[in-house]
């Protein structure tokens, strides 16, 4: 388990190491001045330019500039938006928590709808449930998310008024933000208010989250399909079966562990792709989150905050991923050491 | 009494077009502490015939037998259900591959610990892990396994394919079976390791009194432990008699090329001679011959063994051919 961990926490060190010189590169990719793209200080005067760039070691080699930057990058100096003259590192520590509910959440939703209809699709392979699951699963993900997004907002906020259609939580409750995640701030407050807040932002976080997690849903029940069907046909099952367990035993003890394994494997790749639909809906429902403050970021021509949310968004995906990783070392034996052959 | 008596036992595989017949009408009778060998090729439905009788075969397959008694019982007129909790009860598999039929991600004791029946158990639920827990170790003695702790803790993976099949043989005798049915318990295995596995499997056979059917496509291993054999070719019933007999007088020109086939060590045979074997192969299920499915490369075909033969019965050696060898002895 050690080796296990080192090699991620590895895997995790170079990844970054590439992503850090992406984000550095960009600054020079993008149009307008080197300097001004990574410090994020327009309408600086010459002199002060020249200072900034003496900052950044302008006038070093490319190398020592790139070490200066991962420097500034770890003291926490990600430079300012140009927009609004703010520190971006400020601006991700505002925005990216609602990000973080909201795909943690919509993860969760689409794992506890998705994973158990594809085994029960498995179950009942090549019957009418089956067909009836699987076709569902290929509507759903044929959905565009904008469109999917603006009619859950017709239905159910505007026709039925069940759910509110835009923001984290009503302006009535002010809650002190301590974590930056506001479930835990508004458990954290002493608040009168605490649980009515509580279930206001719970329902003001139910519609999006259920948005985003359509599609990767659809996507679990049938990766999920497809891990049951080929535990059901492996030989231990029916070595199960000669053994005399009944099916419901089979199912629940063996089956069930053995395909979790494979389907957690591929949630952490799913999970990129669902951060993506997630910048999407937070646009359509004015979720205060990382994604449209980028969005907003690229219709402005900000730069630096380009950069920085680029940077802090791909190390929360890479995360998870290890996060995932981990929980499908812990479900599967085999991946934790090396085989006896191999060794 | 029989324990298990099976008349003319058919395996179809339903496939798009027209079902096919990939055992077709095959007899088998076990007494209680009989070991019973089954010999064939790969590929004449041993395998097949084994999940058969456990009830393991998926839904792709249709079984109809003229008589499937268990122990004097029916098995034919009973539900599924019933069928199942009969046959689970009393007969146990084991499989060729162990480690494949062991769950990668349960460790031994718990598979082991499933497998112990409840009414074996006394006492409250409270009580019933504990025992479930010492049955398991139990069962590893038994089987052999010394070292049970490291054993129970262990995940299938980390033992060896002889302890592996051990360990689902200490699993198949949770249930107190009256009939262990091996399927290949030997193959991909080092010689010691199958003669640890055999030993294993002829002491609990002399000390349980429980039946074994032995199921092999190496005849000259099996006759070294078992008292009767049955053969099959392509899913057909060849011959069955006492080890002797098959083993010394067979009656079939099939049986005869198995055992002249197998090389002996005080053999004298010249250079670079070709050592005896039928030709060709064991035919694909597509292309299933008509009548007598050895026809093609028996060296005794005449132009009756397009039809089917039937069994006839000499003294308890059944033999099914047109043409036995048993004037020759």
């Amino acid at each position: 388990m050690l080796l296990f961990t080192l090699r991620r926490f590895n895997l995790f060190l170079f990844t970054m190491v590439l992503l850090t010189i992406l984000s550095f590169s960009l600054s020079f990719l993008f149009p307008g001045e080197q300097i001004t793209n990574i410090s994020g200080k327009i309408n600086a005067s010459p002199e002060s330019i020249e200072l900034i760039a003496l900052h950044y070691g302008k006038h070093e080699s490319i190398l020592s500039q790139y070490w200066i930057y991962l420097n500034h990058l770890f003291k926490g100096d990600w430079g300012l938006s140009m927009t609004s003259q703010l520190p971006i590192l400020d601006e991700i520590y505002n925005h990216l928590p609602a990000t973080i509910e909201l795909t943690i959440s919509a993860l969760f939703i689409a794992m506890i709808v998705g994973i158990p209809i594809g085994f029960i699709a498995a179950i009942n392979h090549r019957k009418k449930s089956d067909d009836l699951i699987l076709s569902f699963a290929m509507i759903g993900y044929s959905i565009p998310i904008f469109w999917l997004g603006l009619l859950a907002i017709l239905i159910f906020s505007i026709q039925l008024g069940w759910l509110p259609s835009a923001g984290q939580i009503s302006l009535l409750y002010e809650i002190k933000q301590i974590t930056g995640i506001q479930f835990i701030d508004i458990l954290l407050s002493d608040s009168p208010y605490k649980w009515q807040a509580f279930q206001d932002a719970s329902s003001h976080i139910l519609l999006p989250s259920c948005v985003v997690a359509l599609a990767p849903a659809t996507i679990f029940i049938r990766l999920a399909r497809t891990s049951m069907l080929n535990v059901l046909e492996t030989h231990y099952i029916k070595a199960a079966m000669a053994k005399g367990l009944t099916f419901r035993q089979i199912i629940y003890r063996h089956a069930i562990r053995n395909a979790m394994v494979n389907v957690i494997r591929d949630v952490g790749l799913q999970f990129a792709n669902l951060v993506t639909l997630a910048m999407v809906t937070e646009v359509i429902f004015s979720w205060p989150g990382i994604g449209r403050w980028l969005i907003e970021s690229i219709y402005q021509r900000d730069y630096t905050a380009i950069q920085g949310g680029l940077l802090a968004l791909s190390c929360f995906i890479f995360l998870v991923h290890i996060f995932t990783d981990f929980v499908y070392a812990t479900l599967n034996p085999l991946a934790r050491e090396k085989n006896r052959g191999s060794r | 009494m029989n324990l298990l008596d099976i008349r003319n036992l058919s395996i179809k595989l339903l496939s798009a077009q027209t079902p096919i017949l990939a055992v077709d009408r095959v007899s088998l009778t076990m007494k209680e502490g009989e070991v019973r060998g089954l010999v064939g090729e790969s590929g004449s439905g041993k395998s097949l015939l084994a999940q058969a009788i456990v009830g393991v075969l998926d839904d792709k397959w249709q079984v109809d037998a003229d008589r499937f008694h268990w122990r004097g019982i029916d098995l034919m007129r009973l539900s599924i259900d019933e069928r199942k909790a009969i046959i689970s009860k009393d007969v146990a598999m084991i499989f060729q591959e162990p480690m494949a039929c062991l769950d990668p991600t349960t460790t031994i004791g718990e598979q082991l610990e499933e497998a112990v029946a409840d009414d074996q158990l006394t006492g409250y639920f409270w009580q019933k892990k504990q025992q479930r827990t010492l049955a398991a170790a139990n069962l590893l003695h038994k089987v052999g396994i010394k070292h049970h702790e490291v054993c129970i803790k262990s995940y299938p993976h980390q033992l060896t394919e002889a302890l592996c099949q051990r360990v689902m043989i200490a699993m198949a005798l949770a249930r107190r079976p009256l009939l262990l049915i091996a399927d290949e318990p030997t193959a991909a295995m080092e010689s010691t390791n199958q003669g640890q596995i055999f030993r294993l499997l002829a002491s609990l056979n002399q000390l349980k009194n429980m039946s074994i059917l032995l199921i092999s496509h190496d005849l000259e291993n099996v006759t070294h432990w078992t008292n009767t054999i049955t053969v099959m070719y392509s899913g057909q019933f060849v011959e069955a008699g006492t080890t002797q007999h098959i083993f010394n007088q067979p009656y079939h020109p099939y049986t005869r090329a198995l055992v002249d086939s197998s090389p002996k060590a005080n053999m004298q045979i010249p250079k670079k001679s070709r050592l005896m074997t039928l030709p060709g192969s064991i035919p694909i299920l597509q292309h299933l011959p008509i009548g007598c499915r050895l026809g093609p490369r028996c060296p005794k075909a005449q132009k009756a063994c397009v039809e089917a033969p039937k069994v006839k019965n000499y003294h308890g050696h059944q033999v099914s051919c047109h043409y036995s060898l048993k004037g020759s002895y």
